[in-house]
This record gives structure tokens, C-alpha cells and sequence, in this order.
């Protein structure tokens, strides 16, 4: 079988040295092909042009150190193992060398090891590459992701964006041929042409619905510091209707002030206010509104006193387009809460939802606690 | 008192749009004439009252589409109201558009409102009656330079 090949640098400036440490290599497990440098100029030149396998450098050198070559090694940025070959090296130098950064030192006398050092070098060598390029490709997988989930929200908004149009055509005229002609042709005909109208409707609002969501990914998400009392009394003053409808109970402790996105962070309590209500049980609504600071961030939670959700949904619920009931038990095309995580998730938080003792839902987010906003915590 | 007739130029290059803006004009009680133009072109070549429109009367009002094939309808607006004879006829833009730069360009452009085109059949119905009521039943409109 044929030797592998490498190339190696021997920083040396003693002849004799050279060519014991030249003899002891040919003798190993690689076919050798080597230069030699003796100055520091020489040497940078050298591993510049030349990109050893490995360097050989003598501790001692006259003018300049085999340490030396490391920091040129550093300078030029090259990932090239040194190894110091020296007559003497005292342990605390050794170890010294070795935190700076050298491989593995051989002395003179016993140049039997060098095949060793080299060998464990050039492993250690290939680990680092190795690493470095699963660095490099997991990096690159990141940023394919990202521009797939850029692409996948630009085409959301121009599909929903561009459909408004024609579906509008549909939705007007099958309306206006309802309008026009029910009662005159037969009762299968008034049957489909609602069918037509109920449908295009339905589609109408999954396109806004989705135009929102994907609104929420391509809007800027500039953070202001934001006091979330007065968030919460703006969503509850949005839902007045359906809380003056429902009576609902809404108490809310005192919030703090969060970094986020004022009209996002609104929509989140809006969105979870609102379904408290909506999915209301045989009693009053009742829904708690409050925060917790848990290390580094905030939690916040709103319960309520509802029909709450079977565990066995808690995760799906974020989900686009999930429903728990029909149209006809509750309206609504199940994008609330996507929307919510969406906007959680973007502000670095996270969502979930549990049961309540005693019947109906929480749902817990939370929201990174920002350092400039601890003076004003509960304004 | 006899009421006189509207004139009304609508500039619109869908057809289905077309037809459901005039039958909703055709719905309010005010008496009108809708003449239509298919693109921005067709549209000042009627305001101009050129080639097959020699015989066309000046409109009281002008209902825009934007997105027009040609030359669309900011372009219609810029060389309306940049034109003596024709920048005093109110100019409503109605477009799918509901983009804020789409809206504040035309007010800049010396628009005289803007409508978005409403997506359901009954909203559309309202929006277009509402507007012929007030551009027609209640708004001074100029004399007319004939």
C-alpha cells in the first residue's frame, strides 16, 4: 500500500538536527515531502505559499522562538498543527507551550516518537476540520431555512393578496344571481346558488384571516418599551361590545412594562380576552389577567371560567385553521391563536395553554423581561 | 323642480367590476348617465372629447379605477388635475388597492376621495350609492365649461 503523503515544515537552524529529524520521519508511516525555514520571515513566506501539514519547529532558535511560529500561524490565520522539537524543554515550558497552543512537543532524544506526535497531530487536526465544517453546513441550513420561511410568507401574502380579486367577482355575482333569481328558477337552483355564496363568503374570510397572519411575519417588529396596563385596557375597550353583551368579568392585575410591539402585543390580549368570552360556559364569564416575573422574563396569564379544551388539543389549537367546534356552535375560522403565537414567538416568547381547576382554560405566555423597564414594572 | 342628469364617467378594465358599480349606481333615486372608459387611454381620450368621443359630454364626476392596462389611473388623475379644463370635475378613485402609499399618493395627486372596492356584494352596493348621494345629491359641483 502506498504511504500517505504530507508535508512538512521543519523550522531548524542546526544542519545536524535537520537531518536526524528528516531520517527519523522517512522512516514512519508517511511519504515525506519537506522544507525548511530558519528565520521568522522565512518562515511566514513558507507556510504562506506553501501550506505545510504540519510544523517542526525547534524551541530554540537563535533569534526567535518555535513558539514564535505559532503566533505567525495565528496572524496568518492558518489551522496548521505545530509540533516542538527541541533538546531540552523543562516541564513548566512544556506546559506553558502546550497552553499556548502547541500540539505536542518531541525531544531530540527520543525522536522514536515523533511518528506518534504526528499521527495525533494530524487527527486532531482533522477533528477540528471536521467540526468547522458541520459549523459551516449547519449555518448554511439555518439560512436556507430562513429564506425558505421568507419565501413561504411572501407567497402566503401574494397568493391571499392576489385572490381577493377574482374571488370577489365570484362572491358578488353568485350573491347577486340569489338576489336576482331566487324563488324564480326551482328550489334545487336557490339550494346551490347559496351553497356558491356561502362558500365564496367563507373563502373571503380565510383569505383575509390568512393576510393577517402572514402580515404579522412581514411586519417589522420594532420593540418599544410598552406598558402593558394600558395594552390591556386599549383590548378591552376593542371587545366592549361582546363584553357588554356577555357580561363578562374582567379583572386584571397590576402589568408590567414589556419591549414589544404595541399594536402586536394588543392583538395577543385581544385575541385571548376575546376568545375567554366567545367560548364562554353557562355562567358569567369570569377572566384574570395577570403577570408573573419568573427569572429573566415575564409571565403572563389570562383565565377563564369556559367550556376549556380537552388536553389532547392544547397543542393543536396554535395551529392555523384549527377548530374545536363547528360554524354553526362557534364562528370563526381557528386563526386567533396562530396569530398569538406567531407574535409571542416573534418577540421571543412562547405560548401554551393548560386547563383550569375547576373547568374552563389558561393560557400563559411570555415575554422577555427588559432591563430598561424595571423602574416602571407595576405602573 | 326637474332634477338634471348626472353625468358620470366610470373607468374600470374589469367588466365584472363595471357592471356592479353601474347597477349600483342605478339603485340611488338621483337621475344619471354612466358612460365607461376600459383603460386610462380610453379614459382621457373621452375627457378630451376626441376621435369616437367628439360628441361626449364632460362628466360631473369621474369614478377611477387605478390599476388600469395602458395608462393607469394615477396617470389619469396627475393629467386631470394638471389639466385646466378638466382639474375642477371631482375625481373619486376606486380601487382594490388599500395600500397607504396607493391612497396618500392620490389625495397628493389632487384626488377628490378614495373609495376601496369593498368585498362583499352588499358593502360594494352601499359604498357606490353612498357616493353618487353625496357627489350628486348634496356636494356643489363647478359650472360646467362647455
Amino acid at each position: 500500500m502506498e504511504k500517505p503523503q504530507l508535508r512538512v515544515l521543519l523550522v531548524e537552524d542546526n544542519p545536524n538536527d535537520r537531518d536526524l529529524i528528516l531520517r527519523e520521519l522517512t522512516k514512519g508511516e508517511f511519504e515525506i515531502t519537506s522544507e525548511v525555514a530558519q528565520t521568522a520571515e522565512e518562515f511566514r513566506l513558507r507556510v504562506k505559499t506553501n501550506c505545510p501539514d504540519v510544523v517542526l519547529a525547534d524551541y530554540n532558535l537563535g533569534q526567535w522562538r518555535g513558539t514564535e511560529a505559532l503566533d505567525i500561524l495565528r496572524e496568518e490565520g492558518l489551522d496548521i498543527p505545530l509540533i516542538l522539537v527541541s533538546g531540552v524543554l523543562g516541564d513548566v515550558t512544556a506546559v506553558e507551550c502546550i497552553k499556548r497552543g502547541v500540539t505536542d512537543y518531541v525531544l531530540k532524544d527520543s525522536l522514536a516518537r515523533l511518528s506518534v506526535a504526528l499521527r495525533g497531530a494530524l487527527k486532531d487536526k482533522r477533528t477540528r476540520e471536521e467540526r468547522q465544517r458541520a459549523q459551516e453546513s449547519l449555518a448554511q441550513k439555518v439560512e436556507e431555512l430562513a429564506r425558505s420561511n421568507r419565501d413561504l410568507e411572501q407567497f402566503a401574502y401574494v397568493a391571499s393578496h392576489d385572490l381577493q380579486e377574482p374571488l370577489r367577482m365570484v362572491a358578488a355575482y353568485t350573491q347577486l344571481l340569489g338576489d336576482r333569481y331566487r324563488g324564480k328558477l326551482d328550489d334545487q337552483a336557490d339550494k346551490y346558488i347559496g351553497y356558491a355564496v356561502d362558500g365564496a363568503a367563507r373563502m373571503q374570510s380565510l383569505i383575509q384571516d390568512l393576510l393577517a397572519f402572514s402580515r404579522v411575519g412581514r411586519q417589522q417588529t420594532e420593540l418599544k418599551n410598552t406598558d402593558c396596563n394600558v395594552i390591556v385596557s386599549q383590548a378591552i375597550r376593542d371587545l366592549q361590545a361582546a363584553i357588554a353583551e356577555s357580561v363578562a368579568v374582567i379583572n386584571c392585575e397590576p402589568l408590567p412594562s414589556v419591549q414589544a410591539n404595541e399594536s402586536q402585543l394588543k392583538q395577543v390580549f385581544q385575541n385571548l380576552i376575546g376568545n375567554a368570552i366567545k367560548f364562554r360556559g353557562p355562567e358569567t364569564p369570569v377572566i384574570h389577567v395577570s403577570a408573573q416575573r419568573q427569572d429573566s422574563v415575564w409571565l403572563f396569564t389570562v383565565a377563564d371560567n369556559g367550556i376549556g379544551i380537552s388536553p389532547e388539543y392544547a397543542e393543536n389549537i396554535f395551529t392555523i385553521f384549527t377548530r374545536l367546534h363547528t360554524r354553526t356552535e362557534y364562528p370563526g375560522n381557528g386563526i386567533g391563536l396562530a396569530i398569538c403565537k406567531k407574535i409571542i414567538e416573534r418577540h421571543g416568547g412562547k405560548i401554551e395553554s393548560l386547563p383550569r381547576e375547576g373547568g374552563g382554560s389558561i393560557f400563559r405566555f411570555t415575554l422577555p423581561a427588559a432591563r430598561i423597564a424595571e423602574g416602571q414594572e407595576s405602573g | 323642480m326637474t332634477v338634471k342628469t348626472a353625468e358620470i364617467l366610470l373607468v374600470d378594465d374589469n367588466p365584472a367590476d363595471r357592471d356592479l358599480t353601474i347597477e349600483a349606481l342605478s339603485q340611488s333615486l338621483w337621475p344619471s348617465n354612466v358612460s365607461t372608459a376600459i383603460d386610462g387611454a380610453d379614459a382621457m381620450t373621452f375627457l378630451r372629447r376626441e376621435g369616437k368621443y367628439n360628441k361626449a359630454t364632460r362628466p360631473n364626476l369621474v369614478l377611477l379605477d387605478l390599476n388600469l392596462p395602458r395608462k393607469d389611473g394615477r396617470s389619469v388623475l396627475a393629467e386631470m388635475k394638471s389639466n385646466a379644463a378638466l382639474r375642477r370635475i371631482p375625481v373619486v378613485i376606486f380601487s382594490t388597492s388599500q395600500a397607504p402609499l396607493d391612497v396618500e399618493r392620490c389625495y397628493d395627486l389632487g384626488a377628490n376621495s378614495y373609495v376601496s372596492k369593498p368585498s362583499t356584494l352588499q358593502d360594494w352596493m352601499t359604498a357606490v350609492k353612498l357616493l353618487k348621494e353625496f357627489w350628486i345629491g348634496c356636494a356643489c359641483l363647478p359650472r360646467e365649461e362647455n
